[in-house]
């Protein structure tokens, strides 16, 4: 197979831009996003957020239109059908609208762009261009970056509703995966054991007028290190320190609750205290499989393989490759309750024969 | 008034790829980006491949990319189809010239030429089909892999063609390959709105007058072909739901009916409603390109359409996919329409066939019946 290295390293299986920027603008309740294409491709990616909505039990359905382009535009230029389509949707008076392009409108070469600054209405232009803009984490970025340039700068002296101190964001949530929602409640439990509280969550189940908070909290935590960029422009851009991943792993939560700690001046020593007896008990909850013959779905080399081995250590397993395979979920379990999930997941296959 | 606001029905090339994968033996290609590749992969869950297209082939072509993978594939495959999406389609590169070495089925649908049904008969076309004369096999069109009611649709129209004593033609389209060269001249759906055009179409198994027809449209070309049993249960079938709707119109009335669907399936439901509901239809919103008939539905493929048309409407019913469900509100709802998400399917119910028809009104009864008791409590 042509596995050709690329000038730039893009994957080739990563994804459309255009998932990961409508996985961000989405998350604002009151936007429209515009897809400039075929309706094919708002469909494709319509009907995977709208999975996502009923998999998370929330029942704001995004709003996703298609600029509608058929075989006609696709020859004669689409850019007239996009300032239809933008005048329409903001009779509506959303609180803002996105406009995200396409591989084919970036094909036949229609100036996006051109069109959105002559709308004469707020339109924020996410640069996407479907494959022709790179993967699904550069739409994601992309979007986390276009948005922010949007939000009011924090002034020398905080205003209300400005104060820094005690509060963090949640940046780059992961809108698309299973346990989202599991995820912000276990970094929201650890960053409450230092008597802090999330100011924002950019980008997830917010308003427009939401978005000018960003600057008031003392830290951004990032969902993933795939967003150090975002945590860079937004450090920037407002001075806020980030942390660059959620919590994964034994030591790595206490780590993040270490890092948290000093990042906003507090004292960890207490908060440290009760995780690890919280992880203490875990373990101890399942001490029916500790020791048992085990080998994990990913091998060494893999990213995530020292974390499994920590775990793999804590529970007293014998790693052997006769032992029972045990998987490992992907993306890897946020903090502790993750963790014990994970732990679950592995008794049953453990303990249970199939049939 | 251009633009769609949250369009719910897939682009021609998704129909193409159902239709392609639905034959084993075949290695389906999608010419495209992994953008292109993992919505028809996901919902599919075939073994799909891509030529997972980036900057460089756009500039410089995707010729080499594409003979390569082609190459590979015809070591392990019995054939290679090659699907073209919306880019490669307009950089004018001769796609059949490049793959003149390899006997290859290339289908040219790209999403931007329409609607999946149009994808799906545009590869139905380009397959190599050898239709046989005077064979005593009949075919099974209409199998849709996206819809939740394909594997029950197709062991309960092969069900009934045992029960006939007649064995089952190709399948179209989930069969194997080799099944193409022995495809008959004649054909039964469970759906409609999906025609090869190979062999004569002899009736459709959605609905209990149409399974009737259909059966006695086989008996006059195949005099052997067992009739009585299926005549039996046809009778049973229409007694027993008869029976229950029966009982639901001593209490109720008559439930409103919105309709979203794919036309065949839109006139399925509103005919067997209006049969044994008395039921009023004030919706049908086709999701594929309407045909002529006696409903008259419109081409409804925005979610914000079916919203209106339900808030305008308020029916007692909605039947639909997830898509409809979720802004459903307070009314009854039967999923019926692909996709189906957010519950847990695990068996396979059928829509075409009598266990069709009775699994279809019994959901509906008990929606209807959780409906009332909502509303009186």
């Amino acid at each position: 197979m042509n596995l050709n290295p690329l000038p730039l390293s893009i994957s080739r299986t990563g994804g459309c831009t255009l998932t990961g920027a409508l996985a961000v603008t989405t998350g604002i309740k009151d936007s429209v996003t515009i897809i400039h294409g075929p309706p094919g491709c708002a469909h494709h990616n319509f009907s995977l957020l709208h999975a996502t909505v009923l998999d998370n039990d929330c029942m704001i359905i995004p709003a996703v239109m298609s600029s509608d382009l058929s075989e006609h535009d696709i020859i004669f230029g689409g850019e007239e059908a996009l300032m239809n389509v933008i005048r329409q949707v903001a009779i509506g008076n959303p609180g803002i609208i996105f406009v995200l392009s396409t591989c084919i409108t970036e094909t036949i070469g229609d100036d996006v762009l051109a069109v959105t600054r002559d709308a004469g209405v707020p339109v924020c232009m996410v640069p996407t261009g479907g494959f022709l803009g790179g993967d699904f984490g550069m739409g994601f970025s992309q979007a986390l970056i276009a948005i922010s340039n949007q939000a009011c700068p924090v002034t020398k002296t905080p205003g209300p509703g400005q104060d820094r101190s005690g509060t963090v964001n949640l940046v780059g949530e992961k809108n698309l995966e299973y346990e989202v929602n599991e995820n912000f409640l276990e970094v929201r439990r650890l960053v409450s054991l230092l008597d802090l509280t999330i100011n924002l969550r950019f980008v997830h189940d917010i308003s427009w007028a939401d978005i000018d908070r960003i600057p008031c909290a003392s830290v951004n935590i990032l969902r993933e290190p795939a967003l150090s960029a975002v945590g860079e422009h937004l450090q920037s851009l407002f001075g806020t320190p980030y942390i660059n991943s959620y919590p994964l792993g034994i030591a790595g939560t206490q780590d993040f609750i270490r890092d948290v700690a000093a990042l906003t001046g507090r004292s960890p020593v207490q908060a440290l205290q009760r995780e690890k007896e919280r992880i203490k008990d875990v373990i101890e909850s399942f001490s029916d499989i500790h020791g048992l013959h085990v080998c994990f779905s990913i091998s060494a080399g893999h990213p995530e393989y020292a974390l499994i081995m920590e775990i793999s250590e804590a529970m007293g397993f014998r790693t052997s490759p006769e032992g029972t395979v045990l998987p490992v979920p992907y993306p890897f379990p946020v903090g502790t309750r993750g963790m014990k999930r994970m732990l679950h997941l592995w008794r049953r296959k453990l303990t249970c024969k199939a049939v | 008034m251009q633009g769609c606001l949250n369009p719910v029905w897939p682009c021609a090339l998704t129909g193409a790829v159902t239709a392609l994968s639905g034959f084993s033996g075949i290695a389906v290609v999608i010419h495209g980006s992994s953008g292109c590749y993992f919505y028809p992969a996901t919902l599919l869950h075939n073994n799909l491949y891509s030529t997972f297209l980036v900057e460089q082939e756009v500039i410089f072509g995707s010729g080499e990319r594409l003979v390569e993978l082609v190459q590979d594939l015809s070591r392990t495959y019995k054939k290679v189809a090659v699907v073209n999406s919306c880019v490669p389609s307009i950089l004018g590169e001769d796609i059949r010239d490049l793959l003149s070495e390899f006997e290859i089925i290339f289908v040219d649908t790209p999403g931007f030429t329409g609607d999946f049904e149009s994808g799906y008969l545009g590869a139905v076309k380009d397959l190599p089909v050898s239709v046989n004369e005077g064979t005593d096999r009949v075919n099974i069109e209409g199998i849709n892999l996206i819809d939740p009611f394909a594997c029950g649709n197709q062991r309960e129209a092969e069900r009934l063609l045992h029960l006939m004593g007649i064995p089952v033609g190709t399948v179209f389209c989930h069969d194997s390959y080799d099944s193409l060269a022995r495809t008959a001249d004649c054909s039964i759906t469970v759906n409609p709105d999906l025609p090869t055009g190979y062999g004569g179409q002899t009736g459709s198994l959605l609905g209990l007058p149409s399974i009737r027809k259909t059966v006695l449209a086989l008996a006059d070309q195949y005099p052997r072909a067992e009739v009585t049993k299926v005549e039996h249960e046809l009778l049973d079938v229409n007694e027993r739901i008869t029976k229950a709707a029966d009982k639901y119109l001593r209490r109720f009335d008559p439930p409103t009916v919105a309709i979203f669907s794919t036309c065949s399936y839109s006139e399925f439901a509103a005919a067997t409603l209006r049969q044994y509901l008395d039921a009023d239809i004030v919706f049908c919103g086709s999701r594929n390109t309407p045909r002529a008939t006696w409903m008259h539905p419109g081409n409804v493929t925005s979610l914000a359409v079916i919203a209106a048309a339900i808030r305008e409407h308020a029916p007692d019913l909605v039947l639909g996919s997830s898509f409809e469900r979720s802004v459903a509100g307070d009314a009854a709802f039967v999923g019926f329409t692909p996709p189906i998400r957010g519950e847990f399917r695990l068996s396979s119910t059928p829509l075409a066939g009598s266990e069709g028809e009775l699994s279809f009104m019994e959901k509906v009864l008990n929606a209807c019946m959780d409906h009332q008791q909502r509303k009186s409590s």
